[in-house]
């Protein structure tokens, strides 16, 4: 019988700083047969173990097409992370999953799409973004907007700019500085300022803060509720459905049925209830 | 189902029997009040009468403390410490707590079955032993007060001896094995079967079920009481740790004084703790006591869907333990618009 708890080792290959606080790892299984057999649906996330620290759920953020490595994009806030920073390439971590439902691709096939990030939740929609890229016939027209705090926060500078020739990108920061030129203000302004199509399907992901405003803009251009995914990573111990840490709204594994939610269900296991 | 009956002067030879099939555990009483499952090594430990126990069964799937995986810190490879699980009986089980371990079985045997819990749950006999409620007891509002699948043998108590009932091959092998110790049901015992089961049912304080309750609760969220009584709540999490189906745990690396070797282990946690909902950067799910406490109301309320009853199985434990004397029974029942006094002892 498989052990589903135990963490497979992966190779850091590369690390691309992205910010101040932000890198990106492209990881490696160790087990030749365990990377080529790694397949995985953007909006999932996996379990990274760093032995004597523990493990934490982190979103994958590369294109489910690229086979030969995956990424995660990591930001420093607590001790794992922050040890996970001293590491450099070629040391070893530990990995398992994928887990959770990830975003609805199928569901998202021919509409306009609205994707909207809010600081390090740009990671997991990296990887949908790529997703779509690679094939947008299937899809209407994509419109990006991001919101970080401030411009040295803005993670994967360098895409933002690629996916501008596919896509409407727009970038906003909390505070400006000296240098920014672009927008100020949260990101669901610039969901209020853009033209939106009433039958788009929207895509969620940042900082629980930000997604009843940025909904409520969405609404207000007649964007439906049922057409609007959020991805609600909650304490998301072990991945599983075991731990119990993640249950919300009594019962729902949010590592298991989420963390990709629709807003219209977000809302029911939310609150107090 | 297979019926036999065991007399009184051969139950002590039984649990002896049964001692063989792996180590025994059982109801001893440990004080004045309280009893708890224990390790039996005299039979007349045994304590038939009891009804409730400090520690629920759920410990002997679920350690309170378990080894995870050993790790080395350089390479960071982990090699899973299950151990040998020697076969074990667990007896005297109420009905509430084969429910329970029915309800763990559902969370942890599912598509990402939990390899620590088969192993224990493979390794156990269950004997289930039939009980009379005291004044916190209300499974049969949750219909967990009778049970026809989740154990090996199943005792009920006849004024000269014990009803069995047969729950699995496991149990058929049990009685097949050690066939002098029982006899055929007559009459007279089966008389007395159904006498018992009258009389514990007409002992229950409230009588009906509480299978509305859930969508009351969704429906009584601005409710006084989520004010009133969380602030009387001491966060201690007694009510999680006494529950037969509260399953939250927490795990934690403990690095060996080398540096480079240790172990992750898992341990029982509670979500009346407020580490429960917090994540790295400082937000918390669940920040204030109200809304832990209220999530518990939830949690337990809500349906475990596999069996069809609630993840409360009405043993009353969490308003027996509780040190701040919050009764959950007495809650939910206000919840449902029914106070002291209108429905208590109403039939």
């Amino acid at each position: 019988m498989d052990n589903e708890f135990l963490p497979h080792p992966a190779v850091i290959r590369r690390i691309v700083p992205l910010s101040p606080d932000t890198k990106l790892y492209h990881l490696e299984f160790k087990d030749p047969r365990r990377q080529k057999d790694f397949t995985f649906q953007p909006g999932q996330f996996v379990e990274l173990s760093l032995a004597g620290l523990g493990e934490a759920p982190i979103s994958l953020t590369s294109s489910p097409l690229t086979r030969d490595h995956f990424q995660l994009c990591i930001k420093r806030v607590g001790r794992l992370t922050d040890f996970l920073d001293s590491l450099g390439e070629g040391r070893t971590v530990a990995v398992r999953g994928p887990y959770g439902n990830g975003f609805p691709l199928e569901q998202l096939y021919g509409f306009d799409l609205v994707f909207v990030a809010g600081g390090i939740g740009l990671a997991p929609l990296r990887s949908l973004i790529t997703t779509v890229l690679a094939e947008p016939h299937k899809f209407g027209t994509l419109q990006i907007f991001y919101g970080a705090r401030n411009p040295d926060e803005i993670i994967f500078r360098e895409e933002l700019q690629q996916w501008q020739q596919h896509a409407d990108v727009q970038v906003t920061v909390d505070r400006g500085d000296e240098s920014w030129q672009g927008p100020v203000g949260y990101v669901s302004q610039l969901v209020e300022q853009a033209e939106v199509a009433p039958d788009s399907s929207a895509v969620i992901c940042g900082p629980p803060a930000m997604f009843k405003p940025t909904v409520d803009k969405l609404r207000e251009k007649g964007v439906e509720k049922v057409n609007v995914s959020i991805s609600a990573e909650r304490r998301m111990k072990c991945g599983i459905g075991k731990c119990g840490n993640c249950i919300a709204g009594g019962e729902v594994y949010v590592c298991l049925e989420g963390p990709v939610f629709t807003y219209e269900d977000y809302q029911r296991i939310s609150g107090s209830f | 189902m297979r019926y036999l009956k065991i007399k009184s002067d051969k139950i002590h030879p039984f649990l002896e029997r049964l001692s063989t099939y792996g180590a025994l555990y059982g109801p001893v009483k440990i004080s004045e009040e309280f009893y708890d499952y224990r390790k039996i090594d005299d039979v007349k430990d045994v304590a038939f009468e009891y009804t409730r126990t400090v520690t629920p069964a759920k410990k002997y799937v679920i350690p309170t403390r378990q080894d995870m995986f050993e790790f080395d810190m350089d390479t960071n490879e982990y090699r899973e410490t299950i151990g040998e699980v020697e076969p074990f009986v667990l007896f005297g089980l109420h009905a509430c707590s084969i429910v329970g371990l029915r309800i763990l079985d559902g969370v942890y045997l599912d598509e990402y079955p939990d390899k620590y819990y088969k192993v224990r749950r493979d390794a156990g006999i269950i004997i289930g032993l039939s009980c009379l409620p005291d004044e916190y007891c209300f499974c049969n509002l949750r219909r967990t007060d009778f049970v026809d699948i989740g154990f090996d043998l199943f005792l009920h108590e006849l004024p000269d001896g014990y009803l069995v009932r047969v729950g699995s091959e496991q149990g058929h092998k049990i009685v097949d094995e050690n066939q002098d110790l029982f006899e055929d049901v007559n009459n007279q015992d089966i008389q007395n079967f159904k006498k018992f089961e009258r009389k514990r049912h007409e002992m229950f304080q409230y009588q009906g079920s509480f299978d509305n309750l859930r969508y009351m609760l969704e429906l009584t969220e601005d409710h006084p009481l989520w004010d009133r009584e969380s602030d009387k709540c001491l966060g201690c999490g007694n009510c999680t740790m006494t529950c037969p189906t509260c399953r939250c745990y927490d795990v934690q690396d403990i690095p060996d004084i080398d540096g480079v070797h240790g172990k992750r282990i898992r341990y029982w946690d509670s979500c009346q703790f407020r580490s429960h909902g917090l994540v790295a950067g400082g937000h918390n799910f669940r920040e204030t006591k109200k809304d832990r406490f209220i999530n518990r109301y939830v949690c337990k309320n809500a349906y475990f869907y596999p069996l069809g009853t609630a993840y409360c199985v009405g043993c009353g434990n969490c308003t027996h333990f509780c040190p701040a004397n919050i009764d959950f029974l007495k809650n939910l029942m206000e919840i449902r618009g029914i106070s002291e006094g209108v429905y208590e002892h109403s039939r």
